[in-house]
């Protein structure tokens, strides 16, 4: 892996070195909001209606690039139902981003993610950037939670906040790009964010916090 | 009649509805498509079984919602009969006719759709109802784009609102008219028809107004008494009024004279259950679809053709493919092919003996998946297996040595209920389940169930929704002591799916399968139990891929990370049903400790791949598991489990009786057993394999111990000597490095043999990073064996040093 990110900073071509930032990102959300659904259409863009249910966590990586940034995500996809909440700490530590998905319609998924934001807010890295998705967009007719309500919450609470649809892809890949435009890409930054907390591969370490070349 | 006995089986075809416009329902997901709710009902219909009733045998979904009815046939319909029938002959039939329709509505199902082109007669005089099923299968003709029935047989309040069970009473009555006075309302159209039979609404007659409507009325005057009161009794305009199909027999029987011949079950291949005959013949290379072609029953058009003509704004379309009518030909199969690919079996062989039991099948060498295409084969197995299933539970011995062997997939469900031990009055103890009442997990379940392997049409339709929802219920409800966990779903789903008409049995087998293989796992804090099978998986890894173990370990990569959702599940999370029923074909017979090494087998199908990669790659390949050949896994697991002793993988967690006997022991506290990589080995173990010279043992104690008494055949690495960094054999000595590299090749086990557990772990440990295979620890070491064994031990042969 360390070979390929010198690779992207020393171009053949002799173009500018892009910067490459390495980030891990966890999904937390009550079961069947669409959690794996909007991991699968932003790494892979499909969509599956009957996509299955998550057990234990499901791990997949996505590359963006922004102007003088190449970010890559090192996505955790994690079990939705609350008996798998003990699994959650071993992913969502040292992670430096947090997606907590909701389903417009459905009121209890809503106060299920305020439960994350706030045991994130405890537990997870300080500096973590945690997103708000409020999935489900393209059945509004059926909504249950209001706009104005989620924004105003995650407005209190510093949270980046989209409505998302993993259907038909509405705003998939922007909340991904807001939390990469969010995510500090200092050298001093990445490394305060990962620091200590890189349990799950620490045999990687080097490789895996967010320091940037 | 030469013609009808080879043919067995007819099919008849027809289309769904197709769901107008919206293709979503509210919940977001795409409306089951009714060629699926079809075929979910229609599973019922496969199991019914009545002399008088033709037996479903599949139900098959087309292309573009054709849905294919195959079932048994029998001579020809009472349409095609030219020559009128006598009025003992009429009596006969009607009898026949009204037992299996009583036997329909006991079990609520409501023909609707009775005529004379779908009761079928043979020239013994035998009446059997083919396809009786289409109002039930069709959601009472919900799902269907077509009306159901043909209009001369229509009751009044059927053609008004629907109309229930009493309306086939109203339509017996009229064919035993039309027997007895000829065909009505001839080339009249259906609208008009429906008119006349409305207008009989105010006749105080029915039957006697339409005999007169029909010129018949002379004829009608002279049908026996009996009959017309017969006939009078089933036309009677109020529904409630009309006579039952019991009432009906009661009268019947009274005036039949005629006893049916016994007609003799036919020997040899023809005497063979239709089902099988039905499967055999699928195998030999039969195709439905095929026949139907060339019957002109399926047509193909060109696909442009059923492009609508344009499309409204809300979804709806205009013009394109219109619904047909119901088409009611029906494609008769000949037997032939099978008959000739299995005229070279001796008749002898139709009825296996127990004692005799052939072993020698051609077939057997060959993998699974060919044995199960293979048409000979299959027929020995089913016959055989037939013959062992009838001697159940007596037989249970016989069928678990036969399983070893393969299942046939015919008789799949019954073997694993077997396999599973379930007996006993099931059904009853099912049906006193509360399945229905809400309890708080019902939105987890709720959730799940649109998500558990919907791939297959069985269990993506309501039928199989609700009945799963229905099994979790029971076995929640039943085991108190456990939650729901995500996945009891998917472990449900086999049982279910190999299980579709028989509830019951599915829920026995469920209840019997988790104190088997997932013992406490579903408790609500399972967090020990887990760990505990993560750990005797990891430990099974360094035993038999000591390379793949030791880089795993190195990149940190635990089986947290990606097997929980195996073994909670025991793979049915993991792999489509397909394979999942080979892999539990294996599980069942083997027993509670392969799945480990099902595990160990899946890491070893993609041992290069992951030798070759770092963290992320390793963790990328397992979200989204590449092709596992099962076969392969299957069978390595089996053998990695079978050269295992059984103490390495035993488990604190199982539901097998607690080990008294501290020559069996091997148990230590979680936490010891969580900072071990390699297994611990019983004495009693290490004494039988010392007896069958299948261990090397390394003795590790100090010298000066050693030389005063040590395990024969054993030889001695001080640890105290061992550089632990220096990952070679060689840097043991020359000795020990030439005894080990032996014991390797003859594929010895290594025992490590301590005075203290914390070296042994180590030098065991130190021996995996050098990549040697199976390699456990003698609980309780050396001190422990001299206790309870004295009779290994003796002195070192000078010999052994130079």
């Amino acid at each position: 892996m360390a070979t390929t990110r010198s690779g992207a900073a020393q171009r053949p071509n002799g173009a500018p070195q892009t910067k490459v930032c390495q980030f891990k990102l966890v999904l937390l959300g009550e079961s069947a909001v669409g959690k794996s659904s909007l991991v699968l259409r932003f790494v892979k863009g499909q969509f599956h209606e009957y996509q299955e249910s998550t057990i234990g966590a499901a791990f997949l990586t996505q590359t963006l690039c922004l102007d003088d940034t190449t970010v890559k995500f090192e996505i955790w996809d994690t079990a939705g139902q609350e008996r798998y909440h003990s699994l959650a700490p071993m992913y969502y530590r040292g992670a430096q981003a947090a997606i907590v998905v909701y389903d417009i319609t459905n009121q209890d998924t809503f106060g299920r993610a305020k439960n994350w934001v706030k045991e994130l807010q405890r537990q997870a890295s300080p500096s973590i950037v945690i997103a708000l998705a409020g999935n489900k967009s393209d059945l509004a007719a059926k909504r249950m939670v209001e706009f104005e309500e989620a924004q105003a919450y995650a407005d209190e609470n510093g949270l980046l906040f989209m409505e998302t649809s993993a259907k038909t892809a509405m705003n998939v890949n922007d909340i991904f790009l807001a939390i990469a435009n969010k995510l500090p890409k200092s050298e001093s930054a990445g490394g305060g964010a990962a620091g200590g907390a890189r349990r799950l591969n620490d045999a990687d370490a080097p490789r895996a916090s967010s320091c940037c070349k | 009649m030469h013609e009808d006995e080879s043919c067995k089986f007819a099919a008849c075809t027809f289309f769904a509805k197709n769901h107008p416009g919206e293709s979503c329902g509210s919940n977001g997901l795409p409306l089951t498509p009714s060629s699926i709710t079809i075929l979910g009902r229609s599973q019922r219909l496969l199991t019914i079984e009545h002399t008088n009733l033709c037996t479903y045998l599949d139900i098959i979904r087309g292309k573009h919602e054709r849905i294919i009815v195959v079932a048994e046939v029998i001579g020809k319909s009472l349409a095609e009969y030219s020559s009128k029938f006598s009025y003992e002959e009429i009596i006969n039939i009607s009898l026949q006719v009204t037992n299996a329709m009583m036997f329909l509505h006991k079990q609520e199902i409501t023909h609707r759709t009775l005529s004379d082109d779908n009761i079928l007669l043979d020239s013994s005089g035998r009446v059997k109802l083919f396809n009786y099923g289409m109002y039930y299968m069709t959601n009472e003709g919900n799902e269907v784009p077509f009306p159901l029935g043909l209009p001369r047989y229509l009751s009044p309040e059927t053609i008004l609102n629907g109309g229930g069970p009493a309306a086939d009473v109203w339509t017996f009555g009229i064919i035993l008219l039309e027997l007895c006075i000829g065909k009505l309302w001839k080339n009249i159209k259906p609208g008009p028809t429906l008119r006349r039979i409305l207008t009989l609404v105010h006749a105080n007659n029915p039957a006697e107004r339409i005999a007169r409507e029909h010129d018949c009325l002379e004829a009608y005057k002279e049908i026996p008494e009996t009959v017309r009161n017969l006939i009078e009794k089933c036309l009677k305009i109020y529904p409630s009024e009309r006579a039952t199909f019991e009432e009906l027999i009661e009268d019947l029987s009274k005036i039949n004279s005629k006893t049916l011949e016994d007609i003799k079950q036919p020997r040899g291949l023809m005497g063979c259950k239709l089902q099988y005959l039905y499967y055999w013949w699928q195998l030999t290379g039969g195709d439905i679809q095929a026949e139907l072609k060339k019957n002109g029953l399926i047509k193909n058009s060109p696909p442009i053709l059923s492009m609508p003509i344009a499309i409204l704004l809300d979804g709806g379309t205009i013009g394109g493919k219109t619904g047909a009518l119901f088409d009611r030909r029906i494609a008769k199969y000949s037997l032939d092919l099978l008959k000739n690919r299995l005229s070279h079996i001796p008749p002898q062989d139709f009825y296996p003996l127990m004692h005799e039991r052939r072993k020698d099948y051609d077939a057997v060498a060959l993998p699974k998946i060919i044995r199960e295409r293979d048409t000979e084969y299959q027929f020995y197995r089913l016959l055989w297996f037939q013959r062992l299933l009838h001697g159940y539970p007596y037989t249970t011995q016989y069928i678990r040595t036969e399983a070893e062997i393969d299942i046939p997939p015919l008789e799949r469900g019954d073997v694993w209920a077997a396999l599973l031990g379930v007996v006993g009055d099931i059904e009853d103890q099912y049906e006193r389940i509360d399945k229905e009442t809400p309890t708080p997990t019902d939105r987890q379940i709720d959730v799940d169930i649109p998500r558990c392997h919907q791939y297959c049409w069985l269990l993506c339709g309501s039928a199989g929704h609700r009945t799963l929802k229905r099994l979790l219920k029971a076995w929640l409800l039943t085991n108190p002591q456990y939650v729901y966990w995500q996945g009891l779903d998917s472990l449900t789903a086999p049982f279910l799916y190999l299980n579709f008409c028989n509830e019951a049995r599915a829920f026995a087998c469920l209840s019997a399968f988790v104190p088997k293989f997932l013992h406490k796992f579903f408790l609500k804090d399972n967090s020990a139990v887990i760990k505990e099978y993560l750990a005797k998986f990891w430990q099974m890894t360094a035993f038999h891929e000591p390379e793949l173990a030791t880089h795993l370990h190195d990149i940190n990569f635990v089986p947290e990370l990606f097997a929980i959702p195996w073994f909670l599940t025991m793979f049915s999370h993991v792999f489509p049903l397909h394979k999942i029923v080979h892999l539990w074909d294996a599980l069942l017979v083997e027993g509670p400790s392969l799945p480990l090494f099902m595990g160990v087998g899946i890491l070893r199908q993609l041992r290069d791949t992951l030798l070759d990669s770092g963290f992320n790659e390793c963790i990328l390949l397992f979200s989204d598991l590449p092709e596992i050949d099962i076969g392969e896994c299957v069978k390595e697991s089996i053998d990695m489990c079978r050269i295992s002793p059984r103490s390495i993988s035993y488990r604190r967690f199982t539901n097998e009786p607690e080990m008294k006997d501290p020559m069996d022991i091997v148990e230590v506290p979680l936490d010891v057993l969580l900072s071990e990589t390699c297994s611990r080995i019983s004495l009693a173990d290490f004494f039988s394999l010392t007896c069958q010279d299948k261990c090397c043992v390394v003795d590790i104690r100090s010298n000066l111990l050693y030389e005063k008494s040590c395990i024969e055949g054993s030889i001695n690495v001080p640890y105290s000597g061992v550089h632990l960094g220096q990952h070679e054999l060689k840097s043991l000595g020359a000795h020990p490095n030439k005894v080990l590299t032996e014991a390797i090749r003859q594929k010895k086990i290594i025992v490590v043999a301590s005075a203290e557990d914390e070296t042994a772990q180590l030098f065991s440990d130190y021996l995996v990073k050098c990549g040697v295979s199976r390699v456990c620890v003698l609980h309780g070491g050396v001190s422990a064996l001299h206790t309870h064994v004295p009779s290994l031990f003796g002195v070192p042969k000078k010999t052994a040093h130079k």
